[in-house]
């Protein structure tokens, strides 16, 4: 055992008597009088409900969350009064810019407004009436076994931040916990569309994979953020787009359709968060684009390894026939366009300024030709 | 009733709608956008701005031009193009997979997503469910294009 | 950089160049179309409840087919799928069956998904519009309110902090805990709105109990983790919003702790099928676990000895401060003092553990409670 509590309780004389005392009907009250502010939250629109904005009030507010949380580190709520002997919890995020973003608490209750259950949700019956030609079929069972690879890694990132961020972030470890569980329904939904599509599933991608990894373990935070959240996140959303604009079949598009909105969640988090990272760490920002031209070659991992590329073309053209392949090539030199276009769009705009003139995958995107 | 596309009165039938079938949109969740739609003919555009709040629609409007900073977004296209997705809506109850607006606007060829902020834009596929069931309630109007 | 991939994409000729050359030729490679993975047909068992992972329980993909001990996959890829030279290690520290698994974690997670609740709008918070509770009421309930964030923050950081440690092949359970972390989240949330409707806002932070609940995050396995946290800690936690339920004075407390009650009562039963699968499967572990409850059990002394706690629950209990409100509260919660430590019992009895009840401190404190209630004329149930 890591940590054992400061007393062993079953032993312990004073604990035991005041247990005592309190079922004798002498009750202590000290909790009666606490110093916390008293107030009383309402909902501002009744067809919302009670959002957290609604609660973001005084001492009780994210709003008045200092940049530095210091003297917190239990799991005391933020505004209760704290006392006595409270443990510490190790965590390492304890400073506001290193994980907020203005739109953490919309995304986490558009989050929760926006559920979907993969399990009926999507049409998936609709396959067995009309299934698809074999090699549609292969395509559609790669590209979903790569898409569950970029799930499972993106899961693991939330979970591993999770319980080192302070408590007096919340709102923000709560959101972390939604796109935990959007991120476990992602998975399942890409999974039960490979193996009941009945070609199973296919290769995994060792490109893929490893550059994901390295994204995975970012050192901070933010860096991690600006992987996984903006950069993955919004690479998962095009393909998603991609796919659902030349779906095979109606339940890829339906899928495809709910799978767009949570990746689009993530990463307008993923935008908000390097934006407020860099508009109160400005100084920070050549470390991030330093870390950008480190990392970034991932990117080409991403759209260039043959277990995406491949699957795409083919669904993109629909079939294997020469023309099939040229129209589908056509098609993903657009889709690689378009990414590479967004993900500079959205760094930039987010502060990151001169990112596409520094980073070597446009001048290699430019290389693309699909001859007519 | 017939309603004519496009005109405020076209998306205030389709807001009507939304609001006889709120129990549909409320299971989708909230929908918090403003955005633009164009519609171009014969050289000339007519411009509408409509703003999305909790599960409905709030308001439309129809004005001279679309300020960017004050939308997420803009979708804009040939009256042909919005025409020939109101029919197949129509046809279908809604959009086939080579009608909607995903597929129409994905490499603004048909329909083109036009933006000032990345995370404007990105709000359209944040809220893409609810926007293509709003516009696939076109199948239950009568609608006359100017 | 804490991992480097194994080259740098855009510094590797051999990869852009046949990038660039897929792209411009449009031969494909194909190589994927011929993995040697196994093709399965899967059908909805029951169409109403659409496709779910039970549905794909089938040959080399299924959960059923897991080996006790995994050792040829440990990166991303997922179960069943082509595994080649070169993928990386994902590190997990949790690659064992019995470690992890529980009877029926898939339909856990299915039943998860699909009962997800919306603080937000699923609590009638409107209904608070103009309810004005006694003084000591509305205290009493801003404490045990308090109370419950603090626990529930602890619900969430542990499952999270395990999860990247599962190894990905237990899909389902990485999935089932993903779930659990947002459900927590979202108690963490009901709790913490509620306090700040009541007019009282938060109260006193509880010391002694998060002094033992920390307990729970730092286990040397899962199976401690799962035993101290769904069993141990989630089972108590079951029996008090239970009470909780009981003893709300408004209909909107009533509907927040029957809606975190189911929640509870899935994670309790995913504590209970793991723990019967490590005690069938993993029969070593028998004495870990005891040696773990020992100190498990540690809490519910911890939580009998924090007034803060004890005493909002007897006045929401007995309805008021007066001598005969406090009489009235002590009996009630001496019954669900009792009632927690029994339940306690029964369900590590019902996994297999029944042992249990002779070498623990905390039923020699039930029995002794409970011969005391007796005497004083309370009954059980």
């Amino acid at each position: 055992m890591a940590f054992y509590a400061d007393k062993d309780y079953t032993q312990d004389e004073a604990s035991l008597e005041a247990a005592n005392q309190v079922m004798q009907g002498n009750l202590s009250l000290h909790w009666y009088d606490a110093n916390t502010e008293k107030i009383k939250g309402k909902p501002a629109d009744l067809r919302r409900g009670l959002t957290y904005q609604d609660l973001d009030i005084g001492s009780y507010g994210y709003s008045s969350i200092p940049e530095h949380v210091r003297n917190s580190q239990s799991m005391v709520a933020r505004g209760s009064e704290k006392w006595g002997k409270l443990p510490d919890m190790g965590y390492v995020i304890n400073r506001k810019s290193e994980i907020w973003s203005d739109n953490v608490t919309s995304l986490y209750e558009e989050d929760k407004a926006r559920r979907w259950t993969p399990a009926v949700d999507v049409p998936w019956i609709e396959l067995d009436a009309r299934p698809l030609p074999a090699e549609l079929e292969a395509a559609c069972a790669q590209l979903y076994t790569f898409l569950q690879e970029c799930a499972l890694v993106s899961l693991d990132f939330s979970s591993r931040w999770v319980s080192l961020v302070n408590q007096d972030f919340i709102e923000q470890k709560s959101w972390m916990c939604a796109q935990m569980l959007g991120w476990a329904r992602l998975n399942e939904a890409f999974r039960k569309r490979a193996l009941y599509g009945g070609a199973g599933l296919k290769r995994a991608s060792v490109a893929a994979e490893q550059g994901l990894k390295e994204w995975l373990f970012a050192d901070t935070f933010p860096q991690g953020s600006f992987s996984i959240n903006l950069s993955l996140g919004g690479f998962v959303l095009a393909v998603c787009r991609q796919v659902a604009a030349f779906a095979p079949s109606r339940v890829d598009r339906a899928l495809m359709g709910y799978a767009m909105q949570d990746t689009a969640r993530q990463t307008a988090y993923g935008y908000g968060q390097l934006r407020y990272f860099l508009q109160h760490r400005p100084l920070e920002a050549n470390a991030m684009q330093e870390y950008a031209d480190e990392t970034e070659h991932v990117m080409l991992a991403l759209m260039g390894n043959p277990e995406l590329l491949e699957p795409l073309i083919i669904i993109a053209g629909g079939g294997l026939e020469k023309d099939q392949v040229r129209n589908g090539r056509i098609a993903v030199s657009k889709f690689i366009r378009l990414v590479a276009r967004e993900y500079f769009e959205r760094i930039e705009a987010a502060g990151l300024e001169g990112r596409s003139r520094r980073s070597r995958i446009p001048a290699l995107v430019d290389r693309i030709e699909v001859p007519a | 009733m017939a309603v004519s596309f496009p005109s405020t009165e076209y998306f205030e039938a389709l807001r009507d709608r939304m609001a006889a079938e709120q129990e549909k949109f409320r299971r989708l969740g909230f929908i918090d956008t403003t955005f633009g739609v164009r519609v171009g003919h014969n050289g000339k555009t007519r411009n509408f701005v409509l703003e999305f709040e909790v599960f409905e629609l709030k308001g439309v409007r129809e004005v001279d031009a679309i300020d960017p900073q004050k939308v997420d977004f803009t979708i804009e296209g040939d009256a042909g193009v919005w025409r020939e997705m109101i029919e197949n809506i129509h046809r279908n109850g809604e959009a086939d997979s080579s009608h909607d607006i995903n597929t129409l606007a994905h490499f603004g060829e048909q329909l083109k997503v036009v933006y000032d902020s990345p995370d404007g834009h990105d709000k359209l596929y944040r809220f893409m469910e609810s926007i293509q069931r709003f516009f696939d309630l076109s199948s239950k109007l009568d609608v006359r294009f100017n | 950089m804490a991992y480097l991939a194994t080259r740098n994409f855009l510094e590797d000729k051999d990869f852009v160049d046949k990038w660039l050359y897929t792209m411009r030729t449009g031969e494909l490679d194909l190589s994927w179309m011929d993995a040697k993975t196994e093709k399965i047909k899967p059908h909805e068992a029951n169409p109403r409840r659409g496709l779910t992972y039970r549905d794909l329980d089938l040959g080399s993909y299924g959960f059923t087919g897991v080996p006790e001990k995994v050792r040829g996959n440990r990166s991303y890829a997922p179960r069943g799928a082509e595994l080649p030279e070169g993928l990386p290690d994902a590190q997990p520290w949790v690659s064992r069956k019995s470690e992890v698994w529980a009877f029926n974690t898939e339909s856990y997670y299915e039943e998860a998904v699909s009962r997800q609740w919306n603080v937000t709008t699923d609590i009638p918070w409107e209904r608070l519009d103009g309810v004005e509770m006694p003084e000591t009421i509305g205290k009493a309930l801003s404490q045990l309110m308090t109370f419950l964030t603090e626990v529930e923050m602890i619900a969430t950081d542990t499952p999270a902090l395990w999860l990247p440690r599962i190894n990905p092949e237990f899909v389902e359970v990485k999935a089932f805990i993903a779930s659990q972390a947002m459900d927590e989240a979202r108690h963490t949330e009901a709790f913490r709105k509620r306090a700040l409707t009541t007019g009282w806002g938060l109260m006193k932070a509880s010391p002694m109990n998060e002094m033992a609940l920390k307990h729970l995050r730092d286990a040397d396995s899962f199976s401690e983790m799962s035993v101290a946290l769904h069993l141990v800690a989630e089972g108590n936690v079951l029996t008090l919003f239970r009470f909780s339920e009981y003893l709300s004075p408004t209909d909107v407390d009533k509907r927040i702790f029957r809606l975190v009650m189911q929640d509870e009562a899935r994670h309790v039963g995913y504590g209970m099928q793991h723990f019967k699968y490590v005690l069938e499967n993993f029969p070593e572990k028998r004495e870990v676990v005891h040696a773990h409850l020992d100190e498990a059990e540690n809490i519910s002394f911890a939580g009998a000895a924090a007034t803060e706690l004890t005493e909002s629950f007897i006045i929401l209990a007995g309805g008021g401060l007066k001598k005969e409100n406090i009489e009235e509260g002590i009996k009630v919660t001496t019954r669900f003092n009792l009632k927690q430590m029994e339940e306690h019992f029964e369900r590590l009895e019902k996994c297999g553990m029944p042992e249990r009840k002779e070498r623990s401190k905390l039923y020699q404190m039930f029995e002794m409670g409970k011969a005391a209630a007796e005497a004083a004329g309370i009954k059980l149930s």
